[in-house]
């Protein structure tokens, strides 16, 4: 760990003093007053430990891998499936494979939901179950001692859901009051509004729930989906924590034995993207808004650009970290937030880049002139520091051991590297990636990913009171839209 | 409870936060995975150290509890416990600003502080390595924070905390609900009358001189609770935490405010009008605190009342009546008081009185029959996996026993806890809802603009503006 010495110097006089008055408290043993102004050197640096794993295929083609960790009498179990909502999702039912995962909890054909929702109580666990864009899972985490009868819960779920009707109008309902909520909520605005400029709405990615979507779903949508969906054949079975590798394989096969051969792992393929736009501020108008809530960029690269290295160092610097130069300006400097950011999407397609916060009304032009200033910074107008370079790697490299420390999150780190196709020795090779990115490399990687002359720049806020210093900056042209995205609305 | 950063993930606590107990046995495995490893010991200074060392990962958590929180506060400075928890980040007499960062996130770690009406804490979770600089970076802000003291970043930060207000309550749907409960159920100047967040014209007012009096008086060592947590060697552990902590002279004795308990000698109606599209409705009875055992019941009825599908009240509003999208039991349990809150948003067509009216029913039912000893089973089932789960995170065991040595002086409470939630019984639930859940109680109705007449009983409630009085 190197310290700034230059920023350490300015303070000399004030660690003057403070010695000065250790030494009168502890005068006995002046001679070996501590001094302060020393930052304490760090110890050798821990050997990095990352976690092992078998592999190996059932019966049904399933993948599956087992990690043993046997400090806690602890299991993390996960079938995750590759694809999600994009790959499966009929035209104009969004909101079709959330409400599929949900189904699930509603009752098999030996258990209605309430005796489902009562076994797994007295288990002391919970099966959860979800499908996202690109991917999706069902898994609990458990005691060691309940991780059979769980896994054969979860088989339960899986195999012999009955989804019936009721419970879909139910589940219906009550997202349309949560869809309701969120057409008030500033962030959820944004992120509804932002996707959809960038890609527009025949692009997966510009696409959300709405109340047409969700009346539109059907009883046989939910079983089609469901059964088109939860195959072996795209499958990853993990299960990390207090097992034996050399039994657990055959007591999932047995649990899982009625689960049929079946299905392919999806070809992620995205229709192209619209012609961008020049830089423009998307304004939608939440009259008497307290914040304006910012976001602003561009579709980004997906996770297996070559680039994703010297993208995460490079995002760490601008909008990563506390100390990252957005919020070191934004909020620490100037006060206008509590907190700004920035990050890449990935995915398997070109996922946003976004940056952005909640900005106090009053200084929403000030705080645009700031986003852009330290956007066109990372992009050559001030470039990267040494300093930088080393702490935003230090902070990507030595976060590592962190991951593993729960079995939740050595499973989360296997299958990561599994729906993107990383190498089993990702873990491994990461320090050595990370460390090998200059500057140029980050000049490079934020000029190619941020274009600062076709951003858009959605900001949620009191039009009223914002539209005019907005306009003021000059920074680029005001578009009204509406919450759903709509020009002009 | 606020962060004085951007929110980072908080762990979940093990078992103590979310006690949902089990009635029954635990299994074996669990039974004797319900501990940890620590002792204790205070420097002459008055400094409570914990030291618990675990070696599973090459990581260890710093954790500093200092026994203040916003009910130390004086009206008219309301909000100022969390406003000096963020002056705490500015830098102290031998750290300039931004090195703690530079030492915790720039070494793959983190650092935060949080706020509630009780204490402050502020931790850092690092590289086992770098431990040593995280007890020079938290003794400095101890010993010698005024030593840098620096008008132009309190103010910054007294901006930062307003923009934090805004971001989780002024513009934020049903934002205001908690700080309008407080201020309806205790009275005017009681020291959980006001929200940890504070008002704009307290934070506005909020001088240098407070910060320098505040920390003079609470921030010091004989306050403070020091936790280590995580892969470090205990004889080298201790002589670092003598040599960076020792010569912090102890303060004056800290008085604790008087908190009186309230009872409520009858219903008070209130609605809020806010930027929301569909009404809310929150019912909360003042109860007791962290100290007092009948929160481990309170608890337990929360659990049968709400959560899982065959929670009484889940299933009667959500499931069989489908009249509401959600609804939400739970015991709050502050060091001296507590309270117990209901929260339920209706499905269209289904009014708030309809649905007060609703639970009750439910309610009342409970309180006239009791649960069944099954009910209480399944309602406690989780905190053997919840705790062995927590077990996982160095910060999570240090809040714990941090929690434990603030609250009850033993940093092995968590084992009480365990055992007192497993002992809840049907006729102690059966006697905690007909003691708490009386007619002294809030009803809040938060409407749209404009909307009053959505409110529940409309005619009965009083409206409520800026001030929640």
């Amino acid at each position: 760990m190197t310290t700034p010495r230059t920023a350490f110097r300015a303070r000399t006089a004030a660690f003057a003093t403070a010695a000065a008055l250790m030494l009168l408290l502890v005068a006995p043993r002046a001679q070996q007053a501590l001094d302060r102004t020393k930052i304490p050197p760090a110890g050798p640096a821990p050997v990095l430990h990352v976690p092992v794993w078998t592999k190996s295929t059932l019966a049904n083609g399933a993948e599956l891998i087992v990690s043993e960790k046997h400090d806690l009498p602890l299991v993390s179990f996960t079938i995750t499936f590759l694809g999600g909502a994009s790959q499966f999702e009929p035209a104009g039912r969004q909101g079709l494979a959330n409400l599929t995962a949900s189904m699930m909890s509603e009752g098999t054909k030996t258990r209605n939901g309430e005796a489902l929702s009562s076994a797994l109580q007295l288990l002391g666990t919970n099966v959860s179950v979800s499908i996202g864009a690109e991917s999706g899972s069902i898994g609990f985490q458990a005691t060691s001692g309940k991780f059979a009868p769980t896994l054969d819960i979860l088989a339960d779920m899986l195999l012999n859901s009955t989804f019936p009707a009721d419970a879909l109008e139910r589940l219906r309902g009550q997202r349309l009051v949560a869809l309701a909520q969120a057409r008030v909520q500033p962030n959820s605005i944004a992120s509804r509004v932002f996707p959809r400029l960038l890609y527009g709405a025949s692009h997966p990615y510009g696409q959300f729930v709405t109340e047409d979507s969700y009346k539109a779903i059907t009883r046989d949508d939910v079983v089609t989906l469901h059964d088109a969906y939860f195959q072996p054949g795209r499958a990853l079975v993990t299960i990390v924590g207090d097992v034996s590798a050399a039994t657990v394989k055959s007591t999932i096969d047995k649990a899982l034995a009625a689960w049929p051969k079946g299905g392919t792992k999806p070809n992620f393929a995205f229709p192209a993207l619209p012609a961008p736009h020049a830089t423009t501020i998307y304004l939608v108008d939440k009259p008497g808004a307290a914040q304006s809530t910012f976001a602003i960029g561009n579709p980004g690269p997906p996770r297996a650009t070559p680039d994703y290295y010297a993208l995460s160092v490079m995002n760490t610097i601008l909008g990563g970290m506390f100390q990252s130069r957005l919020n070191a300006n934004i909020r620490e400097d100037k006060g206008y937030s509590y907190g700004v950011s920035s990050s890449f999407a990935y995915g398997k397609g070109p996922g946003p880049f976004r940056a952005g916060g909640d900005i106090v009304s009053a200084k929403t032009d000030a705080a645009l002139v700031e986003f852009m200033k330290e956007l066109g910074g990372i992009e050559g107008a001030r470039p990267v520091t040494d300093e930088e370079l080393t702490t935003a790697k230090d902070s990507l490299i030595q976060r590592l051991p962190g991951q593993f420390a729960s079995v939740q999150g050595i499973n989360n780190a296997i299958t990561t590297i599994w729906i993107q196709g990383l190498p089993d020795d990702y873990y491994r090779q990461y320090q050595q990636k990370i460390a090998a990115v200059t500057k140029d490399d980050i000049l490079r990687v934020a000029k190619q990913h941020i274009d600062l002359d076709h951003l858009a720049i959605v900001i949620v806020g009191d039009k009223a009171s914002i539209a005019g210093p907005l306009k003021a900056t000059g920074i680029a042209p005001i578009v009204s839209v509406d919450i759903d995205g709509k020009i002009g609305g | 409870m606020f962060n004085s950063r951007v929110t980072r993930i908080l762990l979940a606590l093990p078992a103590c936060l979310i006690l949902i107990q089990p009635a029954t046995q635990a299994t074996q495995s669990g039974a004797s995975a319900i501990k940890i490893a620590f002792e204790t010991y205070t420097l002459p200074n008055g400094l409570t150290v914990i030291l618990a060392p675990d070696h599973t990962t090459p990581t260890v958590a710093v954790d500093v509890w200092y026994h203040v929180g916003s009910k130390n506060e004086t009206v008219g400075r309301t909000g100022f416990a969390h406003l000096f928890e963020h002056v705490m980040f500015t830098g102290s007499g031998h750290v300039p600003y931004g090195i703690h960062d530079k030492l915790t996130e720039g070494v793959g770690g983190s650092n935060n502080g949080t706020t509630s009406n009780d204490r402050t804490t502020y931790y850092e979770t690092v590289p086992s390595n770098y431990l040593e600089d995280q007890l020079w970076l938290e003794s400095d802000r101890m010993g010698y924070l005024l030593d840098a003291l620096d008008l132009a970043k309190l103010n910054a930060q007294r901006d930062v905390v307003k923009n934090e207000r805004r971001q989780s309550m002024d513009n934020q749907p049903y934002g205001r609900a908690f700080e309008i409960l407080a201020q309806a159920t205790y009275p005017e100047g009681h020291p959980y009358s006001w929200d940890v967040i504070g008002s704009m014209s307290d934070l506005s007012a909020a001088s240098e001189e407070d910060v320098k009096n505040f920390f003079r008086l609470y921030y010091a060592p004989n306050n403070t609770i020091l936790t280590i947590v995580g892969d470090f060697e205990t004889a080298q552990t201790k002589a670092w935490v003598t040599k960076y902590f020792g010569d912090i002279p102890r303060g004056k004795p800290v008085t604790r405010p008087i908190v009186p308990t309230v009872i409520l000698e009858k219903e008070i109606r209130l609605v809020y009008e806010d930027r929301v599209q569909v009404p809310r409705l929150y019912i909360q009875w003042p109860t007791i605190g962290e100290k007092d055992d009948d929160r481990f019941a309170l608890d337990v009825l929360s659990g049968i009342l709400t959560g899982p599908r065959t929670a009484r009240l889940t299933k009667a509003l959500v499931y069989d009546q489908q009249a509401a999208a959600s609804v939400n039991a739970f015991q709050n349990s502050n060091e001296d008081v507590g309270d117990f809150g209901v929260i339920i948003t209706p499905r269209p067509d289904h009014s708030l009185t309809d649905l007060e009216a609703a639970a009750d029913v439910v309610i009342d039912k409970l309180k006239a029959d009791g649960p069944t000893a099954e009910e209480i089973q399944r309602a406690t089932a989780g905190i053997e996996l919840s705790f062995v789960s927590g077990l996982q995170s160095n910060l999570g065991k240090a809040f714990t026993l941090a929690d434990g040595m603030g609250f009850h002086n033993d940093a092995g409470y968590f084992k009480m806890e365990y055992q007192k939630t497993l002992a809840v019984t049907p006729a102690d639930v059966k006697r905690v809802a007909n003691q708490y859940l009386t007619k002294g109680r809030v009803i809040l109705s938060i409407v749209p603009l404009g909307k009053l007449d959505q409110a529940s009983k409309p005619g009965q409630s009083r409206r409520v503006g800026g001030g929640g009085r």
